[in-house]
């Protein structure tokens, strides 16, 4: 495609939907508000295990206005499941609102419906519940126990499911073994904190039996589907919105039994009904994540390389299965990504979910690459300590140099940057390494440099999903895309943007194709208006959202051309589309506005070539490649230890990364930054805890501590691009990887700092007083 | 209900409200102010900020009726619909905010803090910048875009005082 217009791909464009961002007028899910709307607040369970033998909502039989409430036994069987599909699986429902049994601290009990928000806050706190207390199971030793009773009657012990995943010959790897390297290493439960809770609106309208919900989600589609098949009604007769999302991070990427309930009781009452999630409710009841512990053992040869990889992964998935990445996502996944960026063919994995009292544990930015990535490059470390190699040259004499390169499980790796990227952070982090050095001795500060060298699936579509049985099932996007009548287009798009910038580069996309100008196009999104899609996550949105909204402009700019050829009595193969125009090559003179050109097409038909059809739309879908497309970076951060205190300083984080073709740099670096950020969250700070009885401790924004601004440093990032053949564009997805290198720098940088090994995460100033008070005394 | 009087960006609001109920409910539902946003709803993150008497004040925790006779401002106010404020403009040049949900906090937070710099003709540095946003927590960013637009918002002007000055 020649277009005379500057290329819209990869330039830094400003983004489109700024303006209302900036201006206080966009829409999100608190923002909607029907007339005549009930508002629902939830009674959640206060104990994390126990028998629930009876709900008593007497007291709310005279309230003035009168209040509406449900409880488990009005709701029948509608419930959250989500099973996958492995032989070894225990299966397990979650109603909607508990019956019989509550599993964690903030499981929905009731919903308490009244005419306005305080009024639904007052009418709950009058509903009681009266419990049978539990033993509750709290850690992943009392889930392993045989002897602590499963959380479901029917079930044999707390493990979700436990599998194992295996290639290459591992016996081999060990006899020829010079060292054999055992670590375990742990990372905590946390999760995204969008700033905006979840929240979900829904109204029906018993006139056309026709189901309207908007809620704050990540994949409107899916809850179209979910509602349709729990609710029983035709699909055709819902719609599902998505407005602006404040924030998703993943923990938006699930269907949520709220979201279910909500549409239900909007049917039930006859009015609208509005849930909007507090920050209490999100912190102990929307989704966590990670909490893994691994076992890793490596085989090395005297050479340093490594032969082979034996990993034991358990997590803790806590009291439900979510959907719809199931209760074995988390584990399978990190089992699957643990064999990373290096050459070596014997890997043998061990993956079990445990099942605990605990709230769910789903997909957060990154979905177990953040815990794998750590184990994996805490372990080249050790690696290199123990065998006295300087861990980048261990890292270069392992590293996967050829592609496309058949990994020890059989998926395939495209191009990458895998050395060049090790060697630019090298020679980025030579001073640092210098300053590092010249602290060794010190007794008051030591500097540390720690890398994190990774790889990650991204772009991963429909053979992905079936290949571990995940039931979300398929992975394709979509997109529609419409030439109105005045030659602005309207792109109608199978993802949800909630901070991605997906107005702008899918703005530029289209804008290349048909030579008009990303100010002409609005992208529509976040609503099953659109072509059916499974949402944003995963890293896809812009190599497969991108490469949707791509076949299909490509599709119409062929009939615009055509059009245009026939209107300027030209052949077609000379007729180029550029700045709002058709012109004929070499003769810029003869042209027609591409306004012309769509009015042509859609109203004055009877100036189209003889035949043809009118209208100037098109839609196209793009799934993922067989075994996606693999972004890699490596990570660099610097650390300053004070050896009194143990308070830590990032003095410096460094990023190299490889995403494929970008998009818009603006956008990349973005993305990079900001994950990065929660990335040092995730290494120092954000913590779900629990004490022995499963009570959160950690539910305000004074216990969950975040980044904030002033103990963060500039993020430098710095790019290479090696565009894939696998999807439409070159492009890879790059959504999720800054939250992925964090915790193994940093752990890294301490471990060279101290001379310690890290064997998990969060950093917090407890910890790293305890490790610095260490060093002292062995130093 | 107590009967109280606003004067919400420069329009005077004469509001019902129960005692309990927040300023930032107030200004979102009797008002029509939606870029106010609450985020924590305990005072942490900086989200609900607005000005009142020209002050930034957390309007999740403050009851309406402690503002009656008081000026208020929100974000809706700094540059209209096309968000045209110089510090808003500097926002989308460095990329300052994604999902935006933070942002009219972090605007109406920072907006004194540029005011006073640049009439004390003085360019803080990073740390400063830092500091000033430590009310604050954005999710999405990671901090960096926003200092680089609260200091170029400063340093233009700076430049333009500059200018009229020669």
């Amino acid at each position: 495609m020649k277009a005379e217009t500057p290329r819209q791909i990869g330039a830094r464009v400003l983004r489109l939907e700024d303006p209302r961002l900036l201006s206080g007028r966009a829409r999100y899910i608190d923002d909607i508000r029907p007339a005549n709307c009930l508002h629902l607040k939830f009674v959640r369970a206060q104990v994390a295990h126990a028998r629930l033998l009876d709900v008593d909502t007497s007291m709310l039989a005279d309230l003035e206005p009168a209040v509406t409430v449900f409880t488990g036994k009005d709701i029948g069987k509608l419930s959250m499941k989500s099973h996958q599909d492995y032989p070894e699986m225990q299966y397990a429902e979650q109603p909607l609102l508990a019956q019989g049994r509550v599993r964690f601290v903030g499981e929905p009990i009731a919903a308490v419906l009244a005419e306005d928000a305080y009024l639904a806050e007052d009418a709950a706190e009058m509903v009681f519940a009266d419990f049978d207390f539990l033993d509750p199971v709290t850690t992943m030793e009392q889930a392993l126990d045989p002897a602590v009773q499963p959380l479901f009657d029917h079930w044999k012990n707390n493990t979700w499911v436990e599998r194992q995943m295996k290639g290459g010959d591992l016996q081999a790897a060990r006899a020829a073994a010079a060292h054999v390297i055992r670590r375990t290493y742990t990372n905590q439960r946390h999760t995204g904190v969008p700033m905006e809770g979840r929240g979900v609106v829904a109204e029906y309208d018993p006139g056309q039996r026709f189901l309207t919900v908007w809620s704050s989600t990540q994949m409107p589609h899916l809850v179209r589907t979910y509602i349709a098949e729990e609710l029983g009604l035709p699909e055709s007769r819902i719609r599902v919105i998505a407005p602006d999302v404040g924030g998703g991070f993943g923990v938006k990427g699930q269907v949520f039994g709220e979201e279910v309930l909500v549409a239900w009781c909007a049917i039930q009452t006859g009015r609208p009904v509005k849930w909007i999630e507090d920050r209490r409710e999100n912190l102990m009841a929307s989704i966590h994540a990670r909490d893994h512990r691994h076992t890793l053992e490596a085989y090395v040869s005297a050479e340093g390389r490594l032969l082979g990889l034996k990993a034991d992964i358990t997590v803790d998935i806590g009291a439900y299965s979510t959907y719809p990445f199931s209760a074995a996502g988390e584990s399978g996944m990190a089992a699957k990504v643990m064999p990373g960026p290096y050459d070596f063919q014997a890997y043998e994995a061990t993956f079990r979910s445990l099942a605990t009292n605990k709230c769910p544990n789903g997909t957060y930015r990154g979905v177990a690459r953040p815990s794998a990535v750590f184990s994996q490059e805490r372990l080249m470390d050790d690696i290199a300590r123990e065998i006295g190699m300087d861990p980048i040259a261990f890292r270069l004499k392992n590293i996967i140099r050829t592609f496309p390169y058949r990994n020890v499980l059989g998926f395939s790796y495209d191009p990458g940057s895998y050395v060049e990227s090790l060697e630019k952070t090298r020679e980025l982090l030579a001073p640092d390494f210098a300053r590092a050095s010249a602290t060794a001795g010190d007794p008051n500060r030591r500097i540390g440099v720690g890398i994190a060298c990774f790889i990650e699936q991204t772009a991963h579509g429909t053979p992905d999903f079936t290949r571990r049985r995940v039931p979300i099932e398929t992975g394709y996007i979509a997109a529609r895309l419409e030439v109105m009548t005045d030659g602005h287009v309207l792109i109608d798009l199978g993802l949800q943007n909630h901070g991605q910038g997906l107005e702008t580069t899918m703005a530029q996309v289209a804008s290349d194709a048909l030579g008009i100008t990303p100010d002409r196009i609005y992208v529509r999104h976040g609503d099953t208006s659109a072509p059916y899609s499974v949402g944003t996550w995963g890293s896809r949105g812009g190599p497969l959202g991108g490469g949707a909204v791509h076949l299909a402009a490509t599709e119409i700019a062929g009939k615009m051309r055509a059009i245009a050829a026939h209107l300027l009595q030209a052949p077609v193969g000379s007729v180029q589309l550029g700045d709002n125009k058709a012109f004929v090559s070499d003769q810029p003179d003869r042209f027609v506005d591409l306004a012309y050109v769509a009015r042509s097409a859609l109203r004055n038909v009877d100036r189209l070539p003889e035949g043809m059809a009118p209208g100037l739309a098109a839609e196209a879908s793009v799934d993922g490649p067989k075994d996606g497309s693999y972004s890699n970076a490596v990570h660099a951060a610097v650390v300053d230890i004070d050896l009194r205190t143990g308070k830590l300083k990032l003095l410096r984080y460094v990023v190299v990364e490889d995403c494929g073709t970008i998009l818009n740099p603006l956008v990349v670096d973005g993305q990079v930054r900001g994950g990065v950020v929660q990335g040092i969250g995730s290494a120092l700070w954000e913590h779900f805890v629990y004490d022995a009885e499963g009570q959160p401790l950690t539910t305000s924004f004074a216990d969950y501590l975040m980044p904030q601004a002033p103990e963060i440093p500039m993020i430098e990032v710095h790019h290479f691009e090696t565009p894939t053949s696998l999807t439409p564009l070159g492009a890879k997805g790059l959504g999720e990887g800054g939250a992925i290198g964090p915790p193994a720098a940093i752990a890294n940088a301490v471990t060279h700092a101290l001379d310690i090994g890290v064997t998990g995460t969060p950093l917090t100033a407890s910890v790293l007083w305890h490790l610095a008070k260490t060093a002292r005394e062995g130093g | 209900m107590t009967r109280i009087t606003l004067t919400v960006n420069g329009r005077k609001h004469v509001v019902e409200a129960e005692p309990r109920r927040l300023l930032a409910d107030v200004l979102r539902e009797d008002c029509g102010l939606t870029g106010v946003h609450i985020g924590c709803a305990h005072g942490a993150c900086g989200c609900c900020t607005v000005h009142v008497d020209g002050s930034p004040r957390l309007s999740c925790l403050t009851f309406a009726v402690q503002m009656d006779g008081r000026a208020i401002r929100t974000v809706e106010d700094l540059g209209g619909t096309e968000a045209t404020h110089p510090l808003q403009q500097a926002f989308r040049r460095n990329h300052a905010l994604q999902c935006g949900y933070c942002t009219p906090g972090f605007l109406m937070a920072l907006l004194p803090f540029v005011e006073a710099q640049v009439s004390a003709g003085q360019m803080p540095d990073d740390d400063e910048i830092r500091e000033a946003m430590s009310g604050n927590i954005c999710r999405c960013t990671g901090y960096q875009g926003i200092v680089e637009a609260v200091r170029e918002t400063i340093g233009d002007a700076l430049a333009a005082k500059t200018e009229a000055a020669q």
